[in-house]
């Protein structure tokens, strides 16, 4: 038994002596901030658990565009949880930093939890703001981010014209509608934190084009009494993609770690953060759970209507493509 | 025809006007409602297109600055010029240092030196990085010593700085020996370092690890060396050998980081160097100085005339060993140094009967330096910053430090025994000892400028029966006073 004793006693010591710490950086966009801070909590906690190391998670956050940049750059991330899979294939376009591939590698296309567009209003809707078309009104001020720099501008930028396409049946029809939208936005953010901001706390505009779970998180924060989030007929199915930054991870010796942290996000336990923070979660049970913070709407996806984000990114928004063209003769 | 009665008529006209004005007020009333709802919209549009305003003015000026920490840094101070990529990765500083001089001597007859304005040093300094880990250091000389302006390369260096513990150096710079050598020549004490510099390696082309340990309280260096004579750089660009030397310096600091310890600015340490030098006159040094840049030792020459001799070549090991110290709090600075040389040397005559003088000969030197700053500021082994510029409009006048040093050197009697012709050293041109002082006024103009006004006496030791001629260094003591103005960025 004294043996037994000592010997459990050695393995403790010796599994102590070998746990070691490990930090990670993860690198997302905007309106992630509060998703990660939860999550952080838990995949550290489920990790010390798993193989008692303490794992350390560092969050930065901007413009899910310029984030792709800085990674492109030289910024140290593990992770990439950014807000379109385009910004993730632009990494590995210019710096070759994950594999081409990288979509293929977890469920769902890489994408654990999903998001859509809808508006955020003042309370009372004093523009009496329902639908798409409401936004084109002369004298509608609108809030939404530069697409150039942000993910969200772009997924806001797609639902407009996804809707204009479905309604008026063609992409000239579209491309009129989205311009008369763009010329009632006074200001254009780089990101969608930023944008929220103008919204929220500078009082401009009558009505934000955003995130679901930004405009949630505004109420919440904000209060019920000041906001109200209008749910459009038509938007689209927006889908925040994540990946290991394979060359990173692997000089800093992180791979497994950090392969684990997105993973655990398909887990219950991920699902549930995810859902609590106003994401849609890809567990149908927990999604049902949370369904009183998601309403049915009538989603397209961007490979239906734009044949995916390659054509989309360089169709709308790569240099002289129609963003350019449209917000340059506003 | 019937009249209305005055008094209905009164009612009447004054019930008419009522309901006329009450009619005009009411229909003046909802005009002026539109109007005031029509300014409403018009206040709130423009004050939404204000807020639009002041936003996109916010928007911009954030993304200027992100911007402007992505351009390239330029910085013109009194430190020099510097180019830095915006995360300060790669960057270049040109500096520089510029000494005027001169040199009086006076109090006795025959110096070999003149009285002269000189040029000491005219350095311009090419200091940089790349990638944050790879330095480099490129010093052009235009002034020096010889004084006659050729251009020479002082320092070129890469440095490798993995870490502040473990960094490689590799190229020409100062062998890790002498502690007043280490030292820049801008901030040292006196407008010439002690004679102690004379009998330790200079700079060398080689390759260094080295570093600072336990949070900056000791320094490590340790090289190895293509070998240079006492207070020589190298000359060649080569070795005249295939010997080598190597060289090691251990200096601690052990209350550095105590900032309220009387003790922080305590450093002492010990430095050496060990190597071989074989049958070369070059291995040697070319001469001892004093204060005053007079040669007062140096090795006796090859003879050209019957009897001939080879002349004093280095033959055997050398080494140097120099413990080393230096205080300083507050005004006060205080710095010591000792060092013995040891060389192993050789003469021969070849003129019949052949022979060969051959000895180990341990020189050694010390000296101890000392200043105070007068008007407060703090001494340090990087020099005196002063609080405030010399300027008349302002009535400031920089600062100003007192110094005094004494040192002394002592060559090893061997050098001056055995047969004259032989001999290591010739006893009528170079002296056993010289003893000397000096005393010094340093005043700091501002960061950049420094005018200091030195005096030294030097006196020599003569070996047993030398009558040197009148000429001759060694003949009298050696008074001299040396005033600098001296830039440094």
């Amino acid at each position: 038994m004294k043996l037994i004793t000592t010997l459990l006693a050695a393995v403790a010591l010796t599994s102590a002596a070998l746990s070691k710490d490990v930090e990670l950086l993860n690198v997302s966009y905007d309106p992630t901030r509060e998703l990660y801070v939860d999550y952080n909590t838990a995949f550290a906690a489920y990790w010390k658990a798993k193989t008692g190391d303490t794992v350390t998670i560092k969050q930065s956050h901007g413009g899910s565009g310029k984030q792709a940049r800085s990674v492109i750059d030289g910024l140290k991330a593990d992770v990439v949880t950014l807000a379109l899979a385009a910004d993730v294939d632009a990494i590995y376009e210019n710096a070759k930093l994950l594999p081409k591939d990288w979509q293929k590698r977890l469920p769902d296309n890489s994408a654990p939890y999903t998001s859509t567009i809808v508006f955020l209003v003042r309370k009372g809707n004093p523009q009496n703001i329902k639908d798409w078309d409401d936004l084109v009104k002369k004298g509608v001020s609108i809030v939404t981010p530069n697409p150039k720099t942000s993910g969200g501008a772009r997924w806001n930028y797609l639902a407009a014209w996804g809707y204009a396409l479905k309604k008026y049946g063609s992409d000239d029809k579209a491309k009129e509608f989205v311009a008369k939208l763009y010329k009632n936005v006074p200001v254009l953010d780089s990101g969608a934190r930023g944008a929220t901001t103008t919204f929220v706390q500078r009082g401009i505009g009558d009505v934000a084009i955003s995130w679901e779970n930004e405009a949630y998180l505004a109420v919440k924060e904000f209060g019920a009494d000041k906001f109200e989030i209008i749910v459009p007929s038509v938007s689209i199915l927006a889908e925040p993609t994540l990946s290991v930054v394979d060359k990173v991870a692997k000089k800093k010796g992180t791979t497994e770690v950090a392969k684990a942290y997105l993973e655990y996000l398909y887990s219950d336990e991920g699902q549930e953060i995810a859902a609590r923070n106003f994401y849609r979660p890809r567990n149908e049970q927990i999604l049902a759970k949370y369904s009183a913070n998601f309403a049915k709407i009538d989603l397209f996806t961007i490979d239906g209507v734009f044949g995916g984000w390659t054509n989309a990114q360089k169709t709308h928004f790569a240099d002289g493509g129609i963003f350019d063209e449209i917000y340059l003769k506003k | 025809m019937r009249t209305i009665p005055s008094a209905v008529r009164t009612a009447l006209v004054t019930a008419i006007t009522a309901v006329g004005l009450t009619a005009a007020s009411l229909q003046a009333q909802a005009a002026s409602q539109d109007d005031i709802n029509a300014l409403r919209e018009q206040i709130r549009q423009l004050d939404q297109k204000l807020r639009a305003l002041e936003r996109n003015t916010e928007i911009k000026d954030e993304t200027a600055a992100a911007e402007a920490k992505k351009q390239p840094k330029i910085t013109i101070n009194d430190k020099g010029v510097s180019f830095a990529s915006a995360d300060g990765a790669n960057y270049l500083k040109l500096r520089g240092l510029l000494q005027a001089d001169s040199r009086w001597f006076f109090g006795a007859d025959g110096p070999n030196n003149n009285d002269a304005f000189l040029i000491r040093r005219a350095r311009l300094i090419f200091e940089g990085g790349f990638a944050k880990n790879y330095e480099y250091l490129l010093v052009p000389e235009f002034g020096g010593g010889s004084g006659n302006g050729t251009l020479t390369l002082l320092d070129a260096y890469i440095n490798v700085n993995l870490k502040p513990q473990f960094q490689i150096r590799a190229g020409r710079f100062r062998e890790p020996v002498g502690l007043e050598q280490l030292q820049s020549d801008a901030v040292a004490f006196f407008a010439e370092r002690s004679i102690v510099s004379q009998f330790v390696p200079n700079r060398d082309i080689g390759v260094q690890l080295w570093g600072d340990l336990f949070n900056g309280t000791l320094g490590y260096a340790v090289g190895a060396f293509n070998g240079v004579p006492d207070g020589t750089n190298n000359s060649t660009n080569s070795d005249i050998n295939n010997e080598k030397n190597f060289a090691a310096r251990l200096f601690a600091q052990p209350f550095k980081n105590d900032k309220d310890s009387a003790l922080a600015g305590l450093g002492f340490g010990v430095a050496g160097s060990i190597g071989k030098e074989n049958n070369n006159a070059g291995s040697l040094t070319s001469g001892y100085r004093t204060d005053g840049q007079q040669t007062w030792f140096s090795y006796s020459a090859a003879k050209t005339t019957a009897p001939l001799t080879t002349g004093v070549v280095g033959d055997g090991n050398v080494s140097r060993i120099s413990p080393q110290a230096y205080y300083y709090y507050g005004p006060f600075g205080l710095l010591a140094e000792y060092v013995v040389s040891s060389v192993e040397v050789r003469n021969q005559r070849t003129t019949a009967p052949a022979s060969t003088n051959h000895k180990k000969l341990e020189n050694y030197a010390w000296q101890i330096s000392a200043g105070y700053v007068l008007t407060g500021e703090d001494a340090g082994y990087k020099g005196v910053t002063p609080a405030s510029n010399f300027s008349l409009a302002d009535g400031t006048w920089g600062a100003f430090e007192v110094v005094a040093r004494i040192e002394h050197a002592d060559i090893d009697d061997k050098a001056f025994s055995g047969p004259a012709t032989t001999r290591l050293a010739d006893i009528t041109k170079s002296a056993t000892a010289a003893g000397a002082y000096g005393l010094g006024l340093n005043w700091y103009l501002s960061k950049t400028v420094r005018a200091s006004f030195d005096y030294f006496h030097t006196d020599f030791k003569l070996a047993p029966g030398a009558v040197p001629a009148g000429t001759s260094v060694i003949a009298h003591d050696e008074n001299a006073f040396v005033t600098r103005l001296q830039l440094t960025f």
